[in-house]
């Protein structure tokens, strides 16, 4: 019976099996369920499909979310990325267009799939949908992606925390592009080890992250921090692929993700008392909403 | 450890906006659903902490309610509960309080739930992503997993009987 408590029996296991990250999480998954391997895939691939539909659909939906605070940003970027005019190409282009789509939707109150929470939905199927299109990486082998994925994500929930409430934004948006940095990696041939760099790489670079969402509303800063994962888990995975290493292991980062939410302030995890929800324009949202909620309900 | 499965991690499919303020809360609304086999006549939800400050933004109201009403987390009928609750005759009372007296995380619901002459007080915990668990029922401290597909309770003996 596989247990994975750390990155580095992580690696160790990879080692020992001769497995990528992702093979390695579904012998785990049918070890402790229970499952033929073929159901596990099957359920996973339920959850790229719901992806796939939340890209699909958000990329067309210009629509206001009920808050009146997001929405029709995604429409904007893939106009913009269609034009070749992006400075960033069209790689870290559309994995930015895609994950706007999602995040949009998730505020719309439409369904998404957690990755690991709703807050931070836009990053995975972001790089996922875009390597496929524009690296040739097939469905299936996205399917593998999310086995990477959430093989990184729960040694990250278990060892530290996943949620804004809990420990921050880093532990949200920085979980899920820590995630996606890793998954990039194996899905483009790099190695169990160069995947974990990838993933304390993109880790490293948003600790600290608040969650400090205007209104108590996943929109604002949350959905542009969902883009902008995207792009800092490219950046990431490419590091950890030309060889270079973090010279903080990944068990480590995660700690120290953990130590900086457990320090930080109440005000400044989503409870929506502190960071940009205090700004002048965020509390006259929050004013103009409150007054909507109180004659509504 | 409070992850067990991948699925955990990628996943639920799930109506929007958060996995910890809407989609976690609904598997605890549904806990009670379920422990009656009927939504509730009647259902005091008290939010704390974080919930009370943000529960209105997250939906995390009518996403108890959905649950109360016996929907699933990718139930896209969630961001119409309230219109449901009222159409089914649940009467719905919310209040909020800063700290939660039983159980200590910013994420908690304490729900008092009566059916015909059936009562439960409920406290439920969302623990992130998705993934919640009940914490007390009727002042008892439990530990019971509610999100995924494993709900193991023999529901009838945790009802208790209002004397009304």
């Amino acid at each position: 019976m596989i247990e994975i408590n750390s990155m580095h029996e992580l690696l160790q296991a990879c080692r020992r099996e001769k497995s990528t990250i992702g093979e390695i999480m579904l012998q785990m998954e049918g070890n402790k369920s229970g499952k033929e391997t073929s159901t596990i895939f099957d359920m996973m691939k339920e959850r790229l499909w719901t992806m796939k539909q939340s890209v699909e659909k958000g990329t067309k939906d210009d629509s206001i979310a009920p808050s009146g605070i997001s929405g029709g940003d995604s429409v904007k970027m893939v106009d913009y990325i269609n034009r070749g005019e992006a400075l960033s190409g069209h790689l870290i282009g559309d994995a930015m267009s895609y994950s706007l789509a999602v995040s949009e939707s998730n505020a719309r109150m439409d369904v998404i799939v957690a990755t690991p929470t709703a807050g931070a939905a836009g990053i995975l199927p972001g790089i996922l949908f875009s390597i496929h299109k524009n690296n040739n990486i097939p469905l299936n082998n996205l399917v593998m992606g999310l086995f990477t994925a959430s093989m990184l994500g729960y040694v990250i929930a278990n060892r530290s925390f996943i949620s804004g409430a809990a420990g921050g934004c880093q532990a949200e948006v920085g979980s899920a592009t820590a995630m996606a940095a890793g998954t990039i990696v194996e899905l483009n041939g790099g190695t169990p080890e160069q995947a974990v760099h990838a993933t304390a790489i993109a880790m490293k670079s948003l600790l600290g992250l608040v969650c400090d969402p205007v209104a108590g509303l996943v929109e604002v800063p949350c959905i542009k921090r969902n883009v902008i994962g995207t792009s800092i888990a490219f950046s990431a995975a490419d590091i950890a692929l030309a060889g270079i290493e973090s010279r903080i292991p990944c068990d480590e980062v995660i700690e120290t993700m953990y130590n900086i939410g457990k320090e930080m302030p109440g005000n400044l995890k989503e409870t929506a008392l502190g960071g940009l929800a205090m700004t002048k324009t965020g509390q006259e949202v929050k004013q103009k909403l409150f007054r909507r909620w109180c004659h509504n309900e | 450890m409070e992850f067990n499965s991948c699925f955990d991690i990628i996943g639920p499919i799930m109506v929007g906006p958060s996995s910890s303020h809407t989609a976690g809360v609904v598997s605890i609304g549904k806990f009670i659903y379920d422990l009656f086999e009927e939504h509730p006549d009647e259902a005091h939800i008290l939010f704390c902490d974080s919930f009370a400050e943000t529960y209105q933004g997250h939906g995390t109201d009518k996403a108890v309610i959905g649950g109360l009403m016996g929907m699933g987390t990718d139930d896209s009928r969630i961001k119409n509960a309230f219109e449901n609750a009222y159409k089914a005759g649940m009467k719905v009372i919310i209040n909020v309080t800063k700290k939660c007296d039983y159980y200590d995380h910013p994420n908690t619901v304490i729900i008092s739930a009566k059916y015909n002459y059936q009562f439960v007080k409920v406290g439920g915990v969302s623990l992130g992503g998705g993934v919640s668990k009940i914490f007390m029922i009727n002042e008892k401290m439990v530990d019971i997993p509610v999100s995924g597909d494993n709900n193991p309770l023999k529901r009838k003996d945790l009802i208790m009987y209002d004397r009304n």
